[in-house]
């Protein structure tokens, strides 16, 4: 259990995070999701206590993290899998971080064994890629078996396998009973691992609750109609207060109505319905949506360069 | 503690730089010693004395180079972003920070101690066998002045360490290091005896103080002893403030 609680911290005259607090409960991956620049990161090193926060205070299982006698095996972190020494080989790095906690160096083997590197353990980190530097940093993580993992971008560099891998890894070790903390990006990937979310903009806690609740919340809903007779269909749905987008010739997507209406209304009217279908948007779509006056960077849409008079 | 200092021993043996920098603070004041009692062993001017000089002498830069190792050890950790999962294993950081100086100051202490022992006993064998006769107690405080270059040695991991806390970066620290003895406190220490009439005050420049430690012919100044207690409260302070500094500040 991680229990963040009013957490804050400034750089000069920017508030990176702003009295924040949310828990993490044990046993399900619990998914840290805010724009470029929301504070994740920030929060992240706080939570270790690597930035000291101004105010409030981050405890695991109740101790705060400075308290933990030999952290690794409580706490398993991976900020940046930048954070290593090129010159140095990859079973080197880890046996450094091993001996810091009184971990037995077979337990290196065993962790480089796990994430796939025993045969590139040797080389230095200097030629690895992307994807083994973050298989590195998993392998740190792993290292003393901890209770709670707090993992920034994970799945960073990695390819498709690795992707899965990550996923496959982060549930098991839910499964077990572990919290798990996981930032990232690709909110597919969350959506396909996390049962809880925690959502920030600007440094400020937006919504904390479950990937289901949250969608169910926020993502837009709408009915998904098939028919070769759709235009007998566009007057009376519209005339129920139905909003009605054309995808094609046969496709419409209605708004403001549920399934069970638009039915009756197809019966009523006496139009053939190939699909009837309700529709539920994406992860993605509500991440989109609730964090919109949160964002720092804004994106101009794609066009022709100069931009069009 | 003992598996922290096992863990900075691996850090500081798992980077090739801090082995060249070892390699050449060990070879360099060997290698011109060696030279120096093989060509000029059966000159008639050639004395214990001789020896000591050329290797006390040569051990100045010894010295910096361990300075220069200590500082990089920990400016390569903040440059490298490796501070950061060295603190999440160690998070009180005052512990990491003595763990790692206890392992430079070994360090210093089996170069520096290397560098004299087989410095001595070596020169010494090839200038006798060059018909020169060498006996280290005929040398006026050849023994306080040898010995001064180890202790200073350990004194000068410990600023490089206390430096390498406070500025972070391996370019600053290193340039520190090299021009602070070199340049700055002779500008420095000629400035204020201009400015206070005293050339007494140039000697209490840290580097020439501790360099006071390791030479034959003291400068005008503190003695031996007081130049190197002040030197050592110069390092203690440093890392005092390098320890201070990197509890304070985000890592």
């Amino acid at each position: 259990m991680i229990d963040v609680v009013d957490l804050s911290k400034r750089f000069g005259s920017t508030t990176a995070v702003d009295h924040l607090g949310f828990q993490v409960r044990p046993g399900v991956v619990t998914g840290f999701l805010g724009p470029n620049g929301s504070g994740k990161s920030t929060t992240m090193r706080c939570m270790l206590e690597l930035d000291r926060p101004d105010t409030g205070s981050t405890s695991f299982g109740g101790r705060r993290y400075r308290d933990l006698d030999r952290p690794l095996h409580e706490v398993g972190a991976l900020l940046d899998a930048g954070y290593v020494h090129p010159g140095r080989s990859g079973r080197n790095h880890l046996r450094w971080l091993a001996a810091s906690n009184g971990i037995a160096r077979s337990r290196v083997d065993e962790v480089l064994e796990l994430v796939g590197l025993s045969t590139a353990a040797g080389q230095r980190v200097r030629t690895y890629s992307l994807g083994m530097r973050q298989r590195l940093g998993l392998a740190g993580v792993l290292l003393g078996e901890p209770e709670t993992v707090i993992l920034d971008e994970p799945a960073n560099g990695l390819d498709p396998e690795g992707i899965r891998w990550i996923r496959d890894m982060l549930s098991w070790l839910a499964s077990q009973g572990r919290t798990v903390l996981v930032s990232s990006h690709q909110l597919s990937e969350i959506a396909l691992i996390a049962d809880d979310l925690v959502v920030i903009g600007r440094g400020r806690l937006i919504e904390q609750s479950t990937v289901t609740e949250f969608v169910a919340r926020h993502a837009e809903r709408w009915v998904r109609v098939k028919s070769p007779g759709v235009a007998d269909l566009q007057a009376p749905v519209a005339a129920a207060g139905g909003a009605i987008t054309s995808v094609d010739d046969t496709t419409l997507d209605i708004r403001n109505l549920d399934a069970a209406t638009v039915g009756e209304l197809a019966a009523r009217h006496g139009v053939v319905l190939h699909e009837l279908s309700p529709q539920t948007g994406s992860l993605e779509d509500a991440f989109l949506k609730v964090t919109a006056d949160s964002v720092e960077f804004h994106s101009g849409q794609p066009g022709p360069a100069g931009g069009a008079a | 503690m003992i598996d922290l200092l096992r863990s900075e021993q691996i850090k500081l043996r798992t980077v090739v730089m801090h082995w060249v920098l070892a390699v050449i603070a060990l070879a360099f004041p060997l290698v011109i010693t060696l030279l120096t009692s093989f060509f000029n062993g059966d000159d008639d001017g050639w004395s214990a004395r001789s020896l000591v000089e050329v290797l006390t002498g040569t051990s100045f830069l010894s010295v910096l180079l361990i300075a220069v190792i200590a500082a990089a050890s920990v400016t390569g950790e903040f440059g490298f972003g490796t501070i950061r999962p060295t603190f999440t294993a160690t998070p009180r950081r005052s512990r990491v920070v003595i763990a790692k100086a206890i392992v430079l100051v070994v360090l210093a202490l089996e170069i520096q101690i290397t560098v004299v022992v087989v410095g001595w006993f070596a020169g010494s064998a090839i200038a006798e066998g060059r018909g020169a006769t060498m006996n280290l107690s005929t040398v006026e405080a050849g023994t306080n002045a040898l010995g001064g270059t180890v202790i200073l040695a350990a004194l000068m991991a410990v600023v490089g360490l206390g430096l390498g806390l406070l500025v972070r970066s391996t370019p600053a620290a290193v340039a520190a290091l090299i021009l602070w003895p070199l340049l700055v406190e002779n500008l420095l220490g000629g400035l204020l005896s201009l400015i206070f009439d005293s050339s007494g005050l140039a000697a209490w420049m840290p580097f020439r103080a501790g360099f006071t430690m390791a030479t034959l012919d003291p400068f005008d100044g503190p003695s031996r002893l007081v130049a190197g207690l002040y030197f050592a409260g110069v390092a203690a302070a440093l890392l005092a403030v390098g320890t201070w500094s990197v509890n304070r500040r985000d890592a």
